[in-house]
């Protein structure tokens, strides 16, 4: 299997309500097909490395942060960010990427089926009955045509999957997308969106701070730690295996 | 160009779907624009009549000598050529430079005042056709309601003279050819050919007058001379100058230039007034228009980082407020226009005929709307795209985060 992600000394520092944050990835490798878990309490920083494996934001110091989404198209990403190359880091998450957010994400002024549509548009894919097919696995074929608004939380979380995997991404990021939802809920959405993952090949990461949660779907676990340093002044913390 | 074609559907999509606040916003636009054309539609209507009316009305521009002098055809000619010069025709003495006319369907006879008429006369301004023989007259439209006559009707004119002891009267049938308006003149005024008016003078002065057999003493002198003329300056610019000259000459004159220094005052003035309202309005309408682009654009910032996360370039993001910005100037600026021809038509329907204007109190030309359209979408534009940079500054992470 390709490595999809390899980073090492990762450095990502923030300030959060005056008090200095150090995100620190001493060594991740994941590989393609992979079902990561990024596990740890809340404000540790899962959604800051999620955000920087999604490429929209950019590590302040990285000794190797690639990026291989198709075996043998290994990128540099801390180069691209160096080099101000947005439209390449752009092109790599509309093509590579797909991402399910909290709260799902959708645009509120499309319909749920405009809303999968639109990564799809955006890489000019034919317009088959991929849509369809998606949306009937995932239990939302029936809220089509409607808005985001009139959905339930976990038809919502849904539509927010088919979304991120409506143009067959390699990589499926996704930022506690149970979160909101009740357990048996969860239970069903997860499901079903593994037994796609498995069927696509596709490489997910997930942040969760739910541990049972994340036993029960069997993930390879990254864990954080975090531990206040430099007086208190910086709290860190640490991703490893 | 499937980015900007998708962003340019996305935009509207937006636009329409949060069409509450999309009208809130034209609404707010045209609140602010409406009145800002009428304050222009005004300032161009009420200043532009006074400057026409002044530059138009030929009183304004009227030089009249004082008494009576003796102005030769010779220099009446050589003033005719002068470019500052509109019109100028000689006039003989009042006393004798009056008629008698008769109609049939009048029962008392009108003294009438005779003027000389000729071509680019501007009291006849539009006449298309101008006394040209001894027969044809132009009726003050006083005159022509006293004598109960119309265009194309035929008078009775006749002069009386004290000729060798006896007392003299001559007819001669006039053809009205044109009524003037009520605004020429207030008097009863008969205009002819110059002709027509040397005859009737050298009638009662007892000479003869051999083209209308006439009988008198016989004519002596070749070259003719006038007591005085009717002369119009070509612009109110002119007349100053007009009378200085003539005032060099030893001709004493009187024309309406204190009258004209304070119009064109007035004129001057009121621009200046209502130059520095429309300014500051239009810097208020600058403002209130950049502010609520700004705050949209301040609230789009999350559906903006969406849009950058699912693969949209920086650079195409920024033109999504700058659309939404373009539909909401080119809808408020419609809206305002129809307000503003709204009110364009109360305003010289009901007030102007109150004011006993002729002309409109309130209007705008054609391109005057489109400067507006050019300078709301201009401000707008302006507007959105610093919002719509800080909005793509913005780590798309950070503001994924508040949804």
């Amino acid at each position: 299997m390709s490595i999809v992600y390899d980073l090492k000394n990762v450095v990502k520092e923030r300030l959060v309500d005056g008090v200095g944050f150090r995100l620190q990835v001493p060594s991740i490798e994941i590989k393609a097909q992979e079902n990561i878990a990024l596990v740890g309490h809340s404000g540790c920083g899962k959604s800051t490395l999620l955000d920087m494996l999604a490429l929209i934001l950019h590590p302040d110091k990285s000794d190797q942060f690639t990026i291989d989404p198709v075996d043998g198209e290994s990128q540099s990403i801390d180069k691209l960010w160096h080099r101000q190359r947005q439209s390449r880091l752009s092109q790599i998450r509309k093509q590579h990427i797909g991402y399910v957010l909290q709260n799902g994400g959708l645009l509120p002024y499309l319909t749920v089926r405009e809303n999968i549509e639109l990564p799809r548009r955006l890489l000019k894919l034919a317009d088959d009955d991929s849509i369809n097919s998606i949306a009937r696995v995932l239990g939302i074929h029936r809220q089509l045509d409607k808005l985001p608004g009139l959905l339930s939380a976990g038809e919502r979380q849904r539509a927010a999957f088919a979304r991120a995997l409506s143009h067959r991404p390699s990589i499926l990021l996704a930022d506690e997308p149970t979160a909101a939802l009740d357990p048996i809920t969860t239970r069903k959405i997860m499901a079903v969106v593994m037994e796609l993952i498995k069927g696509l090949k596709i490489t997910l990461i997930t942040a969760s701070h739910d541990w049972a949660h994340v036993y029960k779907m069997d993930l390879r676990v990254l864990m954080q730690e975090a531990e206040p340093v430099d007086d208190g002044r910086i709290y860190q913390s640490t991703f490893h295996d | 160009m499937s980015q900007l074609s998708n962003i340019i559907r996305l935009s509207f999509r937006d636009y329409s779907h949060e069409w509450r606040m999309s009208g809130c916003f034209i609404f707010a636009l045209s609140s602010v624009l409406a009145p800002m054309m009428i304050l222009f539609g005004l300032k161009f209507g009420i200043v532009s009549s006074m400057v026409d009316s002044l530059v138009e009305n030929p009183t304004n521009r009227e030089i009249r000598p004082i008494g009576s002098g003796r102005y030769s055809e010779q220099w009446i000619e050589d003033f005719r050529k002068r470019k500052d010069i509109e019109f100028i025709i000689p006039k003989t003495r009042a006393l004798a430079a009056t008629i008698q006319l008769k109609s049939d369907t009048a029962t008392r006879i009108l003294s009438s005042e005779l003027l000389a008429t000729a071509e680019h006369d501007p009291l006849l301004a539009g006449i298309p056709k101008i006394p040209a023989d001894y027969d044809e007259v132009i009726l003050s439209h006083s005159a022509a309601k006293k004598l109960n006559v119309q265009q194309g009707d035929r008078i009775d004119a006749s002069l009386a003279r004290q000729f060798r002891g006896k007392r003299e009267r001559v007819h001669l049938t006039l053809n009205v050819i044109d009524i003037v308006g009520s605004t020429v003149t207030s008097r009863n005024v008969a205009f002819v050919n110059l002709d027509l008016l040397v005859a009737t003078e050298q009638f009662k002065d007892g000479r003869e007058v051999p083209d209308l057999g006439w009988d008198g003493d016989s004519e002596t002198s070749v070259s003719r001379v006038f007591p005085s003329f009717r002369l119009y300056a070509r612009s109110i610019d002119d007349v100053e100058g007009i009378v200085t000259e003539l005032e060099k000459q030893g001709v004493r004159v009187k024309a309406n230039v204190a009258e004209i220094e304070t119009v064109q005052s007035i004129d001057q003035n009121l621009s200046i007034i209502f130059w520095i309202i429309a300014c500051v309005g239009a810097a208020g309408f600058a403002f209130s228009l950049g502010a609520s682009l700004w705050a949209n654009v301040d609230r789009k910032g999350k559906d903006l980082s969406v849009l950058r996360l699912i693969g949209f370039k920086s650079s195409v993001i920024v033109l999504f407020p700058v659309l939404q910005s373009c539909y909401t100037a080119i809808l408020g600026w419609l809206l305002a226009v129809l307000v503003y021809l709204g009110f364009e038509q109360l305003i010289n329907r009901f007030l102007a005929p109150r004011l006993n204007l002729d002309q409109s109190l309130c209007y705008l030309l054609t391109e005057h709307f489109f400067w507006a359209l050019g300078l709301t979408v201009f401000t707008a534009i302006i507007s959105a795209i610093l919002g719509g940079l800080r909005a793509s500054g913005i780590e798309p992470s950070d503001g994924l985060r508040d949804l």
